[in-house]
């Protein structure tokens, strides 16, 4: 086997060595009872060329999804990733490494963390931040249990609008609390101040708001926060779509208390789903209360500067039981990624690119809408996602669409049961769909 | 090193546009003003060329696997073959949307659903969740499948026991899961005391998350004994899978009674840790636990000859993360068990096995085990011998990253009497012979130079870009962030 | 390693020290305490004018690597907290038995004392 470099005689002479006349001396106190009799029922070994055309194969049952353009997002974004990135992440040291425990062969790692949470911070305006959760819902969970461990108090206001994933997720983390948790409304395409208003009260921990929030609505941030606070309680913004940080306010700017994220805009593929990456920032007085890892800058003995793993008394295998969170593995490879990938952005490609995100989004709506096809369910501000209702049967255009190599826009109707959400879309548009892509969708959709 | 901030140099671009960026739609139009940010985010400004040599420094300043021995006991760093990652970038599973329709994903819904066929066969488990994304992710969902077990039994259950010797994640992920977590004593051997886990064990308690062999390496014979006795009160018996390294085709989960197993793919089934992840912790369930797996599960249709996502239905625990899995860490599982079929499976465990005996054989000369038997692929040794020449496990193991190594894991397990100062060290399968001679001379070395030139160690490590670092004044003093901006303006 | 023990103190099996004074007890914790735990770089504040029974955690003390619960070795309310080492944690390495105190309690059970250890008997119990 290509993998396993000792032979059988070497094996043997270990044995030997060891003392012992075989390798079942080693394991005699596996007990028999529960040994595995005979072998696994698995198939054979196959060669590295068999494996690679039974794998490509498979992946021909998929469409060819590279080119295939996207009109749909919904917590998942196909942005352009350089090419540089990608030939940096090839770097074994980057990804065939563990955990940084040892900061004097780890300082690679380190500082790219490090990094990471500067731009973060810049991009949330948050003071402290947690670059790795595993992804935007995990990191909404934990900010969730989060607000209960700093408040002590035991109820949560949750924002339909939140990522439907997101929100399933949150209520999984917290069941074991047995907390109060309360579906705040929306109305007109975004949360619904009024009834906030109604159900706030000093027994709530924490309001969680999605901005964009689902459907793609930009949230009145700065008034819910000054709702929010007046009573008391956290608020924890969460971004599904990071591309929106770059031109949008930012969590810190209107007060949030923890912001959290699924950065898998910043450089990272699809991949049917996973591994993205979740971050979590928070203002720098929860700082003890923080769930996962971070970096910090120090310096070593001959006061060289060094990066380490710090305020590490938080974490599981210090505190156990009493841990903040039991967060171990995370997404570091994404962070690095993400690191990479906003470098090379900077200050104004990343930018720019969220402001196109931004046109282009609209101008295939005012298409779409133009064409008197769709109409619009609600008259709000969005990011790069919008709601159109059609006329026609949306199950004709999804195939009409799929056969014109774009992958659909979400059938909202999946996620929310109502009937004025009926026959309605959930659009997406990255900088990935150009002009002419966007014509040609609206064509499609329109004829 | 510079960080990438220091590189700045203002109007310097390593980024490129598309030439039509819909200039003639007015952003202001489009938005109201409360929305927009009043200043660009500060970022970076650099180039291509300057990013690329960064990381590349930066990328020499981390230890790989692939620079040498990496023996870090509990962690399985084995080699990351490099086929499963040309696999894992083909464009039409880098591209797929987990929203996609699900007749266009036929091929991913394929890898899920097969590797969860080999799963369940490797482990001895009737069906597989493939969400969680992590080990402790993992444990965290099999604590709340516990959980929902027991609710739906209408039994208040609310005491976990975990062994003294278990990983912070166990007693973490109970506590999250609302558990009072009761330790369990190891004995002289290193292994669960039976008599005290008999008397622990009752009605009121969730079960037992044992991880077997443990974490000193060593099998616990007593696993039919203690399996009767978790049951025998109701209990569920939890498997930690971070050492399955040393059971594939020898033992199953399953067969051992085990009513719950998490594996850590980026462990024993060779996915690469990333420098702290990105893995998976998928779980495999006995079938009574089925009914409360998180939702969705990877299905197959018979009749219309189709694989799709199978709502768990209302007894499901939830989501305990969006979409479906790391699925790219699965296609390369995947992969790697096709690659080793039935006998290169027990060929891992049974090397690994060979490799760590072989080591505590020769080690034990210069330091004393912490159990004086076999153990399974890891071995625990302890620097005590040298703790009067002023020697601390910790020197040892710096010391050891001057011969270009990486240490193993110290400190870990702690429990006295027997295990402390402990040395834990994983040689997996993919090391040979000669690196393992090349690593119990330097260990021979280590040691003569621990009595005759004890200052080599405790002022080690020499060779490193850094050396030991001011770990109190990154907590008394923490700098987490580059020249916080934040900082400066409310100052 | 390091395991000085005061005479005139009492000592519980968790490693805390309490000195008397009439009802008035200051506590803290032992020199091989703070051996143990290294560098300590911050504690939880105390709350005084709180009612704490004994064994319960006065406070959780963090060193870099290691977090350890501090128990009150007895019953009784906190009259005054050290505001020292809250601002200096690491006074408490360099002197645990004097600037390193934690705490004064006004005892409300005399009895409790019986439950502790003596110096001498303390010192057999961390004997190596």
């Amino acid at each position: 086997m290509r993998y396993i470099p000792n032979t059988e005689k070497q094996k043997k002479d270990m044995l030997k060595s060891i003392g012992v006349s075989s390798f079942e001396k080693l394991i005699e106190n596996v007990p028999e009872g529960v040994r595995l009799k005979g072998k696994l029922n698995i198939p054979e070994a196959i060669s590295e060329s068999e494996l690679e055309e039974k794998i490509y194969h498979i992946a021909q049952k998929n469409k060819n999804f590279y080119s295939m353009k996207p009109l749909i997002g919904a917590g998942a974004y196909r942005h352009f990733i350089p090419a540089a990135e990608k030939s940096l992440l090839q770097r074994e040291e980057l990804w065939t490494c563990y955990t940084p425990y040892q900061p004097e062969l780890s300082q690679g790692t380190l500082q790219s963390i490090f990094e990471y949470q500067s731009y973060l911070s810049r991009l949330t305006k948050m003071e402290i931040v947690i670059p790795s959760i595993y992804d935007g819902a995990s990191a909404t969970a934990e900010a969730a249990l989060m607000s209960l461990r700093l408040t002590h108090k035991n109820k949560v206001i949750v924002s339909t609008l939140l990522h439907p994933h997101y929100r399933e997720t949150v209520k999984t983390y917290l069941a074991p609390h047995e907390p109060e948790i309360i579906d705040l409304p929306y109305t007109e395409g975004l949360t619904d101040i009024e009834r906030l208003k109604s159900l706030l009260d000093e027994g709530v921990a924490a309001v969680i708001i999605q901005n964009p929030n689902f459907f793609g609505g930009i949230e009145k941030l700065a008034e819910i926060s000054e709702l929010v606070h007046s009573k008391k309680c956290l608020l924890i913004c969460v971004t599904a779509e990071s591309m929106s940080l770059a031109t949008l306010k930012a969590p810190g700017d209107i007060g949030a208390d923890i912001a959290v994220g699924n950065a898998q805009s910043f450089g990272m593929d699809l991949n049917y789903g996973g591994p993205y990456n979740g971050f979590l920032a928070a203002k720098k007085q929860y700082i003890r209360q923080l769930p996962g890892r971070m970096a910090g800058e120090t310096v070593d003995v001959d006061g060289k500067r060094a990066f380490v793993m710090t305020m590490r008394a938080r974490e599981q295998d210090i505190r156990r039981e009493k841990a903040t969170s039991n967060i171990c593995t995370n997404h570091n490879l994404n962070v690095t990624a993400a690191n990479i990938f906003l470098s090379l952005m900077g200050t104004e490609g990343l930018y720019q690119t969220s402001l196109l995100n931004i046109k282009s989004a609209h101008y295939l709506e005012n298409l779409l809408v133009k064409s008197r096809k769709f109409e619009r369910v609600f008259d709000y501000p969005y990011y790069n996602e919008f709601l159109l209702k059609s006329k026609t049967d949306i199950s004709i255009l999804k195939n009409k669409l799929l056969k014109n190599d774009f992958i659909p826009p979400l059938e909202i109707h999946e996620f929310y049961q109502t009937d004025n959400l009926k026959n309605v879309l959930l659009f997406a548009v990255t900088e990935v769909l150009n002009r002419d892509d966007l014509d040609k969708a609206a064509k499609i959709l329109s004829e | 090193m510079k960080l990438i901030f220091e590189k700045n140099i203002k109007d310097r671009e390593g980024y490129s546009l598309s030439q039509d960026l819909f200039e003639e739609i007015k952003v202001e139009k489009c938005l109201p003003e409360y929305a927009i940010a009043k200043d660009k985010k500060n970022l970076v400004e650099v180039s291509e060329v300057d990013v690329i040599r960064h990381f590349t420094r930066l990328s020499k300043m981390n230890y790989g696997l692939d620079d040498g021995f990496y023996p870090l006991g509990s962690c399985t760093m084995k080699y990351n073959p490099r086929i499963n990652e040309k696999l894992a970038s083909l464009d039409n599973f880098i591209y797929a949307h987990p929203l996609a329709p699900e007749e266009t994903v036929q091929g991913c819904l394929e890898i899920m659903y097969d590797l969860k066929n080999l799963l369940c066969e490797i482990t001895g488990m009737d069906e597989f969740t493939m969400a969680p994304a992590a080990g402790a992710h993992g444990e965290l969902t099999g604590n709340l499948l516990m959980r929902q077990y027991f609710l739906n039994h209408n039994e208040k259950r609310t005491k976990m026991l975990i062994p003294d010797s278990a990983h912070g994640t166990n007693p973490a992920s109970a506590a999250m899961a609302a558990f009072k977590v009761t330790e369990v004593k190891s004995n002289e051997r290193g292994t669960v005391d039976l008599k005290e886990l008999a008397e622990l064990m009752d009605e009121e308690t969730v079960g037992l998350m044992l991880t077997n062999p443990n974490t000193v390496g060593i099998y616990d014979e007593g696993i039919e004994e203690i399996e009767k006795i978790i049951h025998g009160k109701g209990g569920l018996l939890y498997y930690d899978g971070a050492n399955l390294n040393a059971s594939l085709g020898i033992i199953r989960p399953g067969d051992a009674g085990f009513d719950l197993v998490h594996l850590n793919l980026h462990k024993t089934f060779s996915t690469p840790h990333g420098g702290g992840g990105p893995g998976s912790g998928v779980i495999g369930v006995k079938k009574n636990l089925i009914p409360f797996l998180p939702t969705p599960i990877v299905a197959f249709d018979a009749d219309k000859k189709k694989y799709y996502l199978k709502d768990i239905g209302k007894n499901s625990i939830g989501m305990v993360r969006s979409f479906w899995s790391n699925f790219a860490v699965l296609l390369k599982t995947y992969a790697w068990i096709l690659s080793m079929g039935p006998d290169g499976l027990y060929n891992v465990s049974e090397t690994s096995i060979i490799n760590a005996n072989y080591l505590l054989a020769n080690l034990k000369k210069y330091y004393k085990p912490a159990y004086n038997r076999y153990c399974g692929h890891e071995c625990t040794v302890t620097g005590r011998e040298y703790k009067k020449y002023g020697i601390k496990t910790l020197d040892i193991s710096k010391r050891i990253m001057d011969y270009g190594m990486h240490p193993p894991t110290i400190y870990f397990p702690h429990f006295e009497p027997y295990a402390e100062e402990t040395l834990m060290v994983e040689p997996t399968e993919s090391e040979s012979r000669e690196t393992l001679d090349n690593f119990i001379e330097i260990m021979f070395k280590i040691s003569e130079e621990a009595k005759n030139n004890p200052e080599l160690l405790t002022s080690a490590p020499h060779n490193t870009p850094i050396r030991r670092t001011d770990d109190v004044l990154a907590v008394k003093k923490p700098i987490l962030t580059y020249d916080d901006e934040l900082k400066s303006k409310n100052n | 390693m390091s395991n000085k023990i005061m005479e005139n103190l009492y000592y519980t099996k968790s490693d805390e020290w309490l000195k008397i004074e009439e009802n008035i007890g200051t506590i803290g914790i032992t020199d091989y305490a703070q051996d143990q735990l290294g560098d300590i770089v911050y504690l939880e504040s105390i709350d005084k004018g709180k009612s704490i029974k004994k064994g319960e955690t006065l406070t959780t003390i963090e060193s870099v690597k290691a977090v350890s619960d501090m128990n009150s070795p007895v019953t009784g309310e906190i009259i005054e907290v050290n505001e020292k080492i809250e601002e200096d944690s690491s006074i408490i390495n360099k002197d645990p038995y004097g600037e390193g105190w934690f705490a004064k309690i006004k005892i409300t059970d005399q009895e409790e004392i019986k439950t502790l250890m003596n110096a001498q008997k303390y010192s057999e119990y961390r004997k190596e």
